[in-house]
């Protein structure tokens, strides 16, 4: 009990300290002599870590034999319904959130609303640039302060069950035309091609993204928000085609029920990011050799349009007492080598530093996916990404509205284009409401 | 509303018990009396009603067997390759044994807060019952609109104010609101009332027992029955409590064990081993309260009955 | 609610000097028991109460695009209320509570009174262990009865689904239409065996020599339940329906559980979620306040106006 009562001081501390430069709000504590400094020689630290990266402890675990003076313990998060963002956000409200944690590219503006990070430019950052993918650095530079460093993305790609494939004779489709036509071969067989996934916001995004959408931008001061526009409206109208047609099912992905039907062959491809890859292999580890990848199914034939789902990044929170430590740890997780291996293998995604993929565990056949060298897939994929894409800052309700009104959609006779109409407004609503100037594209 | 009655003080009145005995035997007589089919219905009846509150218990007893692979993949109803002594064993020693830590703070959340609030809430009842004094029906009416106010409408604000001073995601912030219970202070006040006789109160104090010593000494012990049950209902209402640790808490190791599990849960997805865990935990977790709950019924029957309903 | 005991004016003017000397360590005695609790109520009640009616009267604003310039806080007169009730989701939650409070909570407390009856009558056998059986989902907390019962729902899994679908009947228990009565089915195997104890404990208090006396007077046993059984109960009726509205109105670990298996619960689904999404997730805690007094509010009406219904026709019972 003392443990956590001197601790949660030291950081109130820290916090009110940083406070005081960026109107965070009262913390209560007014001793505020001491500011985030540098750890003195030999001084023993310990910095929490929310994550939820599988088996990000591995790497973790490297890091605290190397460093024995700065110590970090990780602490796992649902990512579940953004349940993760509403820990943090609560957590950053009651002025004692970790030292660092796991931010999706996606939330970076949403956290600067709350005045939530710490401008690591502060601390050194920006001479680590180059060791990261160009645009993957791009996402986390707001107004020239740097906000996180960047861990890995998630490219998209197909994953399908090569055997039924064959079994069926059916071709991996390489247009949403094809999907339309090998759905229709699949359910014929009893089985479905995939799911609409309404409750996944970043998945909707995503495959928005691929179409050529594009949901913010900003200028001078004003946010364009362009949800509903004409490329997202085309890929709701086709999967809402599929999903009258009870060509598709409904269900939540990366959920029980969904895990049920991969491993039961009930479900039989996913258009979804690398990081799916360890999904899979542990959730139905039966169906090992079963299963290949290919690229995502196109607009037009012959064409290599991609996107990224997911995405993430090891940001630290104000509050920190040792910014500087939590920056050189959050830049070895993510680039030292030895690291990198241990996180692809947990399954985090593409990783955001260069020279991540060749000699990697990504560059090899994997069994699981039938001898496949299947990141090959991956690899080009991100090469693909159309990088220009820019996320709002109220993606956690953004993501909530997309599922509200999709779902009452699909539960009536309301159309999905018209859902996609009611998300712009709620969004916007949302943006005026924290006092944001906005316009609609 | 009625008016408050008076009730005998629960205790070895030997004349009610001569009644009690009489009522007993006059039951059993017309037990034996009862048609059969009248037996057979009631009993179907009753049996239909069991199967629909035990089968959840029995698949999570069944289900905390189980490997996550066999429980997405086995028939529910069933055991398949039962291993439960590993599997206990996963389950307090994963991640450092925070199950145990989880199941501690529930014990002590619950424990220590149930404990004071029956304390306050009996010092509160006493005082609104066997004292005249001025606001003091102005002050049991508050209290009983407190009674009427949902925990989780108060819980937000709380954890705004308790943000403010520095308070939230602390012990206190769960231990401090759940020793107020204004259904206990009800109780007690109703209780008192009616168990502490005021003739008693004078002739203690004529003897020269001060206040204290005779809410300490008489006024206590009058009152234990209610007691027992208002810590019993502010134990269960704490052990199940989840918003208010949800909103407060942002550090697992305050967590209590219904905001642990639900963590876990909502990790799961990533790491298929915590559906075993999450299910496993339940089971364990729950099965320490149902026993309680079933040994101690019958103090849920006194309290509530000679106390609140009289209202 | 319960009356003041009103003193007795015949006191003769010595007593009432007498008792003016010993009121006052009695007066202090008084305080000193009801202050612990009065400063912690204060604390955790009143405060957190006006605290939210201040935070909900505000409101955010801010300069710069990406708001990383300054934040001011304002103040936003009643705009966090209409904003509230403008928001169809929110107040579609209150229709939703209320309509599951109206069909579930009397479905529960009869499920309660007929296995309280069927357990008090006399051809019941078994009764101890029928009695912890109904009641041993009690000890089961909220949030770890929708995990379980989330299991149960969902299909690929659920031995439930996988039974009736061997019987020929598809059933969608997380469906658009079916979701709510999901929710309240868990809510009905928590709690009805507590009703049904506490309505038996009434049951227990009533002399068994009326019950004797029916029966001489030639009513059967249904007689006896529905004439003299049913109400005496009355009062163990009220109380188990005031908590049960309460309970309806914090309706809100059971969505939250189940809400990754399902896209049907939305943002609204109940009013308290609805606050805790608004808070943590939009980050409005100024909004978040205003639905907080909100949902405070319309519980203290229900349950007042409850016991005044029941209040005014049990003083019609009574003459």
């Amino acid at each position: 009990m003392t443990e956590v009562s001197t601790s949660r001081r030291t950081l109130l501390t820290a916090s009110a300290a940083t406070a005081a430069g960026l109107t965070l709000g009262a913390c209560g504590s007014e001793d505020k002599s001491d500011t985030a400094t540098e750890r003195k020689p030999g001084e023993k630290i310990t910095l929490m870590f929310w994550t939820w990266v599988p088996g990000i402890e591995k790497a973790v675990a490297l890091w605290n034999k190397k460093n024995p003076d700065v110590q970090v313990k990780v602490e796992k998060v649902s990512p579940t319904n953004s349940a993760q963002y509403a820990k943090m956000h609560a957590a950053l409200k009651a002025g004692n959130p970790p030292d660092l944690a796991q931010v999706e590219y996606q939330n970076i503006a949403e956290f600067l609303l709350d005045k939530g990070l710490l401008n690591l430019a502060d601390h050194g950052a920006a001479e680590y640039r180059s060791k990261f993918v160009g645009w993957q650095w791009e996402q986390v530079v707001y107004d020239g302060g740097v906000y996180a460093i960047p861990q890995a993305s998630g490219p998209m790609g197909m994953f399908y069950r090569h055997d039924l494939f064959r079994k069926w004779d059916i071709e991996p489709p390489a247009t949403w035309d094809d999907y339309e036509t090998a759905a229709k071969q699949i359910r014929k067989s009893g089985a479905y091609i995939g799911t609409f996934p309404a409750s996944s916001g970043g998945w909707i995004a995503s495959v928005a993204w691929q179409a050529g959408a594009q949901w913010f931008r900003t200028e001078g001061e004003k946010w364009i928000v362009g949800i509903d526009g004409e490329a997202t409206r085309k890929v709701l109208t086709f999967w809402e085609g599929l999903v009258r047609g009870k060509l598709v099912k409904t269900i939540p992905v990366t959920q029980s029920a969904w895990y049920a039907d991969i491993q039961s062959g009930d479900i039989v491809n996913w258009i979804g990011a690398q990081w799916g890859d360890a999904l899979i292999k542990g959730n139905a580890p039966d169906t090992a050799g079963k299963w290949r990848a290919a690229p995502m199914p196109q607009w037009e034939r012959g064409a290599d349009a991609s996107s990224n789902w997911g995405g993430s990044t090891t940001a630290v929170f104000t509050g920190a007492e040792h910014p500087k430590d939590a920056v050189d740890f959050a830049v070895w997780l993510n680039t030292d080598p030895e690291s990198i291996d241990l996180l692809i293998k947990g399954g985090y995604g593409w990783p955001a530093a260069k020279q991540g993929f060749q000699g990697s565990s990504l560059d090899e056949a994997s069994e699981f996916f039938d001898g496949q060298r299947y990141n090959e897939v991956f690899a080009a994929s991100d090469k693909a990404v159309d990088t220009s894409w820019k996320w709002g800052p109220t993606t956690v309700p953004m993501f909530q509205h997309l599922t509200d009104e999709l779902t009452e959609a699909m539960n009536g006779n309301a159309s999905f284009t018209d859902a996609i109409g009611k998300v712009q407004k709620l969004v916007m609503d949302d943006m005026k409401e924290k006092g944001l100037k906005v316009e609609a594209a | 509303m009625t008016a408050t009655e008076q009730t005998e003080p629960a205790g070895t009145d030997p004349v009610k018990r001569r009644r009690e005995a009489r009522r007993a035997a006059a039951a059993r007589a017309r037990r034996t009396g009862a048609p059969l089919r009248h037996r057979i219905i009631t009993l179907s009846l009753l049996c239909v009603a069991a199967l629909y509150f035990l089968v959840p218990v029995y698949w999570l007893g069944v289900s905390s067997t189980k490997s996550s692979a066999d429980l997405f993949g086995t028939f529910g109803l069933w055991f398949s390759d039962p291993q439960p002594l590993d599997h206990l064993r996963d389950l307090v020693t994963y991640d450092d044994g925070i199950y145990l830590r989880w199941f501690a703070n529930s014990l002590l959340y619950a424990g220590v807060g149930a404990a004071v609030a029956t304390v306050l809430s009996a010092a509160a009842g006493y005082a609104l019952a066997k004292y005249q004094f001025r606001g003091r029906e102005a002050v049991f009416n508050i209290v009983l609109a407190g009674v009427l106010i949902p925990g989780t409408a108060l819980a937000l604000p709380l954890y705004l104010l308790f943000s403010e001073v520095g308070m939230a995601n602390t012990y206190w912030a769960v231990l401090v609101p759940s020793v107020v219970s204004p259904f206990g202070v009800y109780l007690c006040r109703i209780y008192a009332a009616a168990s502490v006789p005021d003739s008693l109160l004078e002739a203690a104090r004529i003897d020269g027992a001060g206040e204290g010593k005779i809410f300490r000494v008489l006024a206590l012990r009058l009152m234990s029955p209610a007691l027992v049950t208002v810590f019993l209902f502010q134990f269960v209402h704490i052990w199940n409590n989840f918003f208010l640790p949800l909103v407060m808490l942002s550090d697992s190791k305050l967590y209590p064990i219904t905001l642990g599990l639900s963590s876990w849960q909502g990790y799961a997805d990533r790491q298929p081993v915590l559906y075993q865990l999450t299910v496993g935990g339940a089971f364990v977790s729950v099965l320490p309260l149902m026993v309680l709950m079933v040994v101690l019924q019958r103090y849920w029957r006194t309290g509530l009955t000679e106390g609140s309903l009289k209202s | 609610m319960a009356p003041a005991r009103t003193p007795t004016r015949t006191r003769t003017r010595t007593r009432q000097r007498s008792r003016q000397r010993v009121t006052a360590p009695r007066n202090r005695a008084a305080a000193g028991f009801l202050l612990p609790f009065c400063l912690l109520f204060l604390a955790c009640f009143i405060a957190p109460i006006g605290y939210a009616l201040y935070q909900s009267m505000l409101k955010v604003e801010r300069t710069g695009a990406l708001g990383l310039g300054s934040e001011t806080q304002v103040f936003a007169g009643l705009s966090n209320y209409t904003h509230a009730l403008e928001d169809d989701r929110f107040v579609a939650g209150f229709g939703r509570v209320l309509l599951f409070g109206a069909v579930q909570v009397p479905v529960m407390i009869l499920l309660a009174t007929v296995l309280a009856l069927l357990l008090e009558s006399a051809s019941a056998r078994g009764v101890v262990f029928f009695r912890a059986a109904f009641f041993l989902p009690y000890g089961v907390p909220g949030v770890i009865a929708s995990i379980l019962w989330g299991f149960l729902y969902v299909p690929g899994i659920s031995p439930l689904v996988d039974v009736l679908h061997g019987a020929g009947w598809e059933v969608d228990f997380l469906s658009d239409g079916t979701l709510l009565w999901s929710i309240a089915n868990i809510v009905l195997w928590q709690f009805t065996g507590y009703n049904m104890l506490v309505l038996i404990s009434q049951l227990k208090a009533v002399p068994g020599d009326l019950y004797e006396a029916a029966r001489i007077d030639g009513a059967n046993a249904w007689q006896v339940a529905w004439r003299i059984k049913l109400p005496l109960m009355r009062p163990a009726l009220v109380l188990t329906t005031v908590f049960s509205i309460i309970g309806t109105l914090q309706l809100f670990s059971e969505p939250l559980v189940l809400r990754p298996l399902t896209g049907n619960v939305d943002t609204g689904y109940t009013p308290n979620l609805h606050a805790y999404d608004e808070a943590f997730k939009s980050n409005n805690y100024h909004g978040a306040a205003a639905e907080a007094v909100l949902l405070a509010l319309v519980a203290c009406v229900l349950s007042f106006g409850f016991l005044r219904l029941v209040g005014r026709s049990g003083k019609g019972d009574d003459r």
